[in-house]
């Protein structure tokens, strides 16, 4: 299991735990900080509604004076300034609290004072002409509100920031001696009010309290509260639109409530705000930072932290368990991969290592065939073939069933003639069933369109392993396949293809219905024990029609027969009608005959690399009559300097080789330059036909690939195809000259083994030259071994002995062969004995040889039929000197090359005789002579 | 006593040669190191007559991050010049307060001064030496008891980016003001030269020739005496200052009539006609100047199309204009404050290049310290010579002398009267 897939899950639920709980923390801290608010607020109110009471006290007082004065008045003896001075002055118990009495109407506002200036004791008069605090003093007095008083303003008497609380009276001047309305100014430090308000904080130690008047112009203000003026304080630390600004100043002039502003530092902070109980033109305003007045959120991040670090270790602890089950997980599904990889490996390895030798069997089984004249020996070979294309089967099925339950197996859908198809079917099932002595059936719509589209091999398959089936289950009676196929209406160029088979077998019971197409499984296996097969055809079709977007569907009666069934849309390429087909494969059948190549391509030049050389005999045997040129090689270092030097039609190349394998030579070949192949089709051969090997092949360079054991058709399709047109001709019905080259008595022969012949000289003609070369010294040779051995003369007797091996075992006259190299090995060393005994018999066995092969003079090649080119004077010369030298140097592999050389050329009539004794003397190994022979013409 | 008021005046020169360190040099001020413990709590009032002094509160919390438990404000006093010698003896005496130097040498404020600190007592540390020589007064004993924390002058805001578009300098002499004035014109600039017509001190005709009439009068001892004694024949001192003003209204440079319909006061108006963007050089003092900045979001036509501005001397002179510098407020101590430490060690803090620099700064008035620099609207100002850059009590003349004058150049301006008439009505010229 991925780490992720754990880890992620994990650190999302954690992340939404600690989402949560922070979202909880928030929400509780936003409850707390409301309740703190308003538990601020309510604080702003009790402080309100003490100062109120101590404002009321001292409006209170106030009025006292006023009253006392006032009263006296009313009773008809009203107090002269000086009296009412001196009154208050009785009256009043605080020294810092003065009484000023105010005549309004005189214009410089000047009065008396219960106290005398601080600069001058003696001078009591007051002066207000500069302290403009009674411009409302009309309207305080018309609306008499609780408490009447001024702004904070400066004590004109002795410069302390004060207030006054007023209350107007009568005063009599004594002057005029009547009575003049004054104002009786009760004038307060502030500092006694702010001295309430500092022990007015309650539980707030950071609070500032402070008043402020309609305008917002401080009455009291505390640290913070910069300007004048509370809403000029606010708007410049505030950033607000005009419209914000004016609805500050309408909550905070309109009633209680708690705002947040920013203070100079740019911090929040809480400002709560009502007016003064009692009287409208003053607020109390209580400001506090918010950090100070919401409670530490610290406990909160400490249980945020703890459950944070114990997430993490949970994760750390799971993702251990989590490491420890993935290893275990691991060890197992890495065990688990290499048993899979086993079975590959022994797929392909079972894969190569049988079809390689099956390559051989078949190949050489084919050869067998086509070579023998022995009846017992083809009907043993046909056997062979028989049980080899069975094996070949099995494997295939197995092959096959590995690539689907591997998920490998594809569909490769071309262009194909429906007709082909029953072709080959019935090709392959007919005479089976034929041989079982079943009837074999047609019966296939002539209107099914002529070339279709689809896995002509896969449904060629399935249909197969049906039929196969059906001939193996069936006793007598017979089967009968059916094809027919509709249009579909949604799809104009599709038809769906019903393919039917019907046999008289042996019929499934119902309850072995369902084990059909279960792999490996056999039905009534104890009653058909002796029919061979994997038990996997039935689930491979029915896995093809699957992919194929179909199904095998079975009716049978047991012990009457079955009929199997299956429906594919097939895209249609050609309309034409596949036609009476039955009629069409009698006459097929009719002209059919005996294998024959398809075309000859005498022009063509194929290079063939394989490891193995039976492998390599094989391909050019089973093209032997196509006459096309096949050069061979063993290896790669041995391909590359035919490939660097000589141009091929096409190449065949093995993919398992030692050392090099296939693909590395390939890339050896794309790589080189100035190659006359470059253009080359280079095909791979592979005995390896597990799933994915075509991607392999293909990927790797290949043009195309061939498997082996190889198919004599494919081979030759597949070089129709690769081949250049105009080096390719039709087979010649009559006119096989090549096959006619050996003539059907060498076959006849005891003594002669044509194949190691063949194998010998190379190809059938040098083969004829050969054994004519060998007839023609076998006189002479015979004679002068007998002369020798006659003569005692053991050195040259054995030459001559030795000569005879060699020469009778390339013709293929192995036995001869060998009693020759007996006797040369006699000769050796020295054993007069043997060879006194058994020359004659060698000499006598050697003499019939050459009468046996005496019918070859009268089939000597004619002038008329040498093609070959006239040799240039100069050329012969060159071979002439060049033989010289090779003799003298005792290269006899250069003289026997210049001599193969020399076969190439039409040789002038005057020289003809001295090539042919040079011919002679190298057959007869007597290069010492040759000099002799080419004196005076080097 | 009155021998040491008066001794203020005749010793404000002579200060300039017993102050420590205070030769014109910038010095580099080293961060400032609190004396006491941070922790140490106090409070302390600032008393003065502005009604608003956002540039100290914001000097407060800088303060603060020295001594976060102190706690300072400032106090409005009402009717203050007639309040602060009481308040400073009363049960709450604020600990630091303004002075002007217009009250020095006044008998009503005796005891205010009696009751200040001696600020140059090298005890306190207080490092002065930042500020410009010429602003500080002294004692005749050589005692500093006020130091000032913002200045003014007269002079004209110029709008850089006309000049800046009509590819012009800015005018340094009386000579090129003309020729400038002229291309502006024809580009269409119907009084390139605006300003409040008023008989106050931001008046355009005093911004214009007042720092003239006081450096002519500076240059010629004597004349200061003739004229604070309102000698009729003093008048004539007044001459080259006249002669130069009258050229002035005279010329393309300014139209009196479109600015007296146009500006209605010599401050709020002065600043939003100015702000209207078409206007290249207003005359104005520095306190006008400390009002734009507050205004710049005020005025629609700045806001939509803001332009860049500075300060300059009246280019009135041949040779250039004249910085005369006048001290707006100071700031003294109160020798009695219940925490007279702390009062001086806030002072030790703030008479500093840097905090001085950074109040000018806020409040946009010119700076009391020798750098020019910390305030680019006033920048130019360093480029005026020494020569024509003095102090206006320097000059020596009384304020009924200065007062004649401003009468003298608003009935000239005007038209009311010609030169040669004004100077003969010297001493008797009507005053608003």
């Amino acid at each position: 299991m991925k780490k992720a897939l754990i880890i992620i899950p994990n650190l999302l639920i954690m992340g939404f735990i600690l989402f949560f709980i922070i979202r909880y923390a928030n929400a509780r801290a936003a409850e707390n900080r409301q309740n703190e608010i308003a538990a601020f607020e309510k604080m702003t109110m009790t402080t309100n509604q003490i100062i109120a009471n101590y404002l009321e006290d001292e409006q209170h007082l106030c009025d006292i004076w006023a009253n006392y004065i006032n009263r006296s008045a009313e009773a008809g003896s009203p107090m002269t300034a000086e009296e009412a001075t001196s009154f208050i002055r009785q009256a009043k118990i605080l020294p810092e609290i003065e009484g000023h009495l105010v005549f309004l109407d005189d214009p410089n506002r000047e009065g008396i004072s219960t106290a005398a200036k601080v600069s001058d004791p003696d001078d009591y008069t007051v002066s207000y002409r500069n302290i403009n605090i009674f411009d409302n003093i009309e309207s305080v007095g018309e609306e008499r509100e609780a408490v009447s008083l001024t702004r904070a303003y400066t004590n004109p008497m002795d410069g302390v920031q004060s207030i006054a609380f007023l209350h107007p009276v009568s005063i009599l001047d004594s002057e005029a001696g009547e009575l003049r309305n004054a104002l009786l100014l009760r004038v307060v430090p502030l500092s006694r009010l702010e001295q309430k308000l500092v022990f007015l904080k309650g539980g707030y130690e950071n609070v500032e309290i402070s008043l402020v008047d309609k305008e917002g112009n401080y009455v009291v203000h505390g640290k913070s509260f910069k300007n004048r003026n509370f809403f000029e304080y606010y708007k410049s630390y505030n950033a607000s639109t005009a419209g914000q600004y004016d609805q500050v100043i309408k909550e905070i002039t309109g009633g209680t409530g708690t705002m947040v502003i920013k203070n100079v530092k740019g911090e929040d902070c809480i400002l709560s705000y009502t007016p003064l109980a009692t009287m409208k033109i003053w607020f109390l305003l209580a400001y506090i930072p918010e950090k100070d007045l919401v409670g530490s959120r610290s406990v909160d991040w400490l249980l945020l932290g703890v459950v944070s670090l114990g997430f993490v270790i949970l994760l750390v602890f799971n993702s251990i368990i989590m490491m420890k089950y993935n290893r275990k997980l691991s060890e197992a599904a890495q065990e688990a991969n290499q048993a899979n990889q086993a079975k590959s490996y022994f797929l392909s390895t079972m894969s190569h290592d049988i079809r390689t030798p099956m390559n051989a069997i078949l190949g050489l089984n084919e050869m067998v065939l086509r070579d023998s004249r022995d009846d017992n020996i083809r009907m043993y070979s046909k056997g062979i073939k028989t049980a080899g294309n069975t094996l070949l089967s099995i494997i295939n099925d197995i092959l096959d069933f590995s690539k689907i339950e591997a998920g490998k197996m594809e569909l490769i859908n071309v262009d194909y003639s429906f007709g082909s198809v029953l072709n080959d079917l019935v090709n392959m099932v007919k005479k089976k069933a034929e041989d079982k002595g079943l009837s074999f059936n047609l019966d296939i719509d002539k209107n099914i369109p002529m070339i279709l589209n689809g896995d002509e091999v896969r449904i060629k398959q399935v249909i197969t392993n049906i039929l196969s089936n059906a001939v193996k289950y069936t006793r007598q009676g017979g089967i009968t396949l059916s094809a027919s196929a509709r249009r579909l209406e949604d799809q104009p160029d599709v038809i769906r293809l019903r393919i039917c088979v019907a046999d008289t077998g042996i019929g499934i019971k119902p309850e072995d219905l369902k084990r059909l197409f279960v792999a490996f499984e056999r039905i009534e296996e104890k009653r058909n024990r002796n029919i061979e097969g994997t038990g996997l055809g039935m689930t491979i079709a029915q896995s093809f029609l699957a992919m194929m977007g179909s199904h095998l569907e079975v009716e049978s009666e047991y012990g009457k027969g079955s009929v199997f069934s299956f429906e594919i849309d097939q895209k249609v390429i050609k309309w034409d009608p596949v036609g009476d087909y039955e009629e069409a494969f009698r006459r097929s059948l009719e002209e059919q005959v005996n294998y024959r190549e398809k075309f000859t391509a005498p022009e063509a030049k194929v290079l063939v690399v394989d490891d193995a050389p039976v492998n390599l005999t094989v391909f050019v045997n089973l093209l032997r009559q196509t006459r096309i040129q096949i050069d061979t090689a063993e290896s790669g270092d041995e391909c590359m300097p035919l490939f660097m030097s000589r141009h091929y039609d096409v190449i065949f190349l093995d993919h398992m080789m030692p050392e090099k394998d296939g693909i590395e030579i390939l890339k050896e070949m794309k790589a080189a330059a100035e190659t006359p192949n470059a253009k080359t089709p280079i095909i791979c051969l592979t005995a390896n036909a597990v799933s994915g090997m075509r991607e392999v092949y293909t990927n790797a360079g290949f043009d195309d690939y061939l498997t082996k054991p190889i198919d004599v058709e494919r081979l030759e399709m597949m070089l129709l195809q690769y081949l250049p047109a105009d080096k390719v001709a039709p087979a010649s019905d009559g006119g096989d000259t090549v096959g006619h080259a050996l003539p059907d008595f060498l076959y006849q022969l005891k003594e002669i083994d044509v194949s190691a012949g063949l194998t010998h000289c190379g190809n059938e003609e040098a083969y004829m030259q050969t054994l004519r070369v060998f007839l023609a010294n076998a006189a002479g040779n015979a004679e002068e071994i007998e002369r020798y051995g006659a003569a005692k003369d053991v050195r040259n007797t054995t030459i001559k002995v030795h000569a005879l091996k060699s020469s009778s075992r390339v013709i293929g006259a192995l036995k001869l062969g060998d009693f020759a190299e007996r006797l040369e090995k006699a000769g050796d060393r020295g054993d007069l004995e043997t060879l006194d005994r058994e020359l004659g018999e060698l000499v006598s066995r050697y003499r019939q040889l050459a009468a046996d092969l005496e019918p070859l003079n009268a089939q000597s090649v004619s002038e008329e039929e040498d093609g070959r080119p006239l040799i240039a004077e100069e050329k012969l010369k060159e071979i002439y000197g060049a033989l010289c030298e090779s003799c003298e140097n005792y290269d006899f592999d250069s003289v026997d090359q210049l001599v193969k050389d020399l076969e190439k050329y039409k040789i002038p009539e005057n020289e003809a005789a001295r090539v042919d004794d040079v011919r002679k003397a190298v057959d007869n190994y007597d290069y010492e002579v040759i000099p002799e022979i080419l004196s005076g013409k080097v | 006593m009155k021998k040491r008021v008066t001794a203020f005046l005749s010793l404000s020169l002579a200060v300039l040669l017993l102050l420590p360190g205070c030769a014109g040099q910038k010095k580099t001020e080293g961060a400032f190191v609190p004396k006491y413990d941070k922790n140490t709590e106090f409070s302390l009032t600032v008393a003065g007559s502005y009604s608003n002094f956002e540039s100290l509160e914001a000097e407060f919390e800088r303060f603060y991050e020295y001594y976060p438990n102190a706690s300072l404000q400032y106090v409005t006093m009402d009717d203050y010049n007639n309040v602060i010698s009481s308040a400073l003896v009363s049960s709450e005496p604020p600990d630091i307060f303004t002075t002007t130097s217009s009250m020095v040498g006044n008998d009503k404020y005796k005891d205010m001064f009696d009751a200040c600190e001696v600020l140059s007592d090298p005890a306190l540390e207080i490092d002065y030496s930042c500020i410009r020589s010429s602003l500080i007064r002294a004692t005749d004993s050589g005692d500093i008891l006020m130091l000032p924390i913002f200045t003014t002058s007269y002079g004209m805001l110029a709008n850089m980016d006309i000049f800046e578009k009509e590819k012009l300098e800015i005018p340094k002499s009386f000579g090129e003001l003309t020729e400038v004035c002229a291309k502006l014109k024809s580009a269409g600039y119907e009084s390139p030269v605006m300003g409040a017509n008023k008989f106050t001190g931001p008046g355009m005709f005093n911004c214009f020739a007042y720092p003239m009439f006081a450096y002519n009068v500076l240059k010629n001892s004597g004349q200061a005496d003739s004229l604070n004694a309102l000698e009729p024949s003093a008048g004539e001192y007044m001459r080259p200052a006249l002669e130069r003003l009258d050229k002035f209204v005279n010329s393309d440079c300014v139209d009196v009539e479109k600015c007296s319909e146009e500006i209605k006061d010599d401050y709020d108006s002065v600043i939003m006609r100015f702000f209207e963007g078409d206007v290249p050089m207003m005359l104005a003092t520095g306190d006008v100047v400390s009002g734009t900045a507050k205004r710049e979001s005020k005025s629609n036509a700045f806001s939509e199309h803001p332009f860049k501005y500075k300060f300059f001397t009246a280019p009135a002179g041949d040779d250039g204009g004249y910085f005369i510098n006048s001290v707006s407020i100071c700031f003294s101590v109160n020798k009695n404050s219940k925490n007279l430490d702390m009062t001086n060690e806030f002072m030790r803090f703030l008479i500093s290049r840097k905090e001085l620099g950074n109040m000018a700064g806020l409040k946009r008035l010119i700076t009391p310290v020798d750098d020019f620099s910390l305030d680019e609207v006033y920048s130019a100002l360093a480029e005026i010579p020494a020569d024509r850059s003095f102090s206006d009590k320097q000059t020596g003349l009384k304020d009924s002398a200065v007062r004649q004058f401003r009468a003298a150049i608003y009935a000239l301006g005007n038209g009311q009267m010609t030169v040669d008439e004004v100077i003969a009505g010297y001493g008797s010229l009507p005053e608003e």
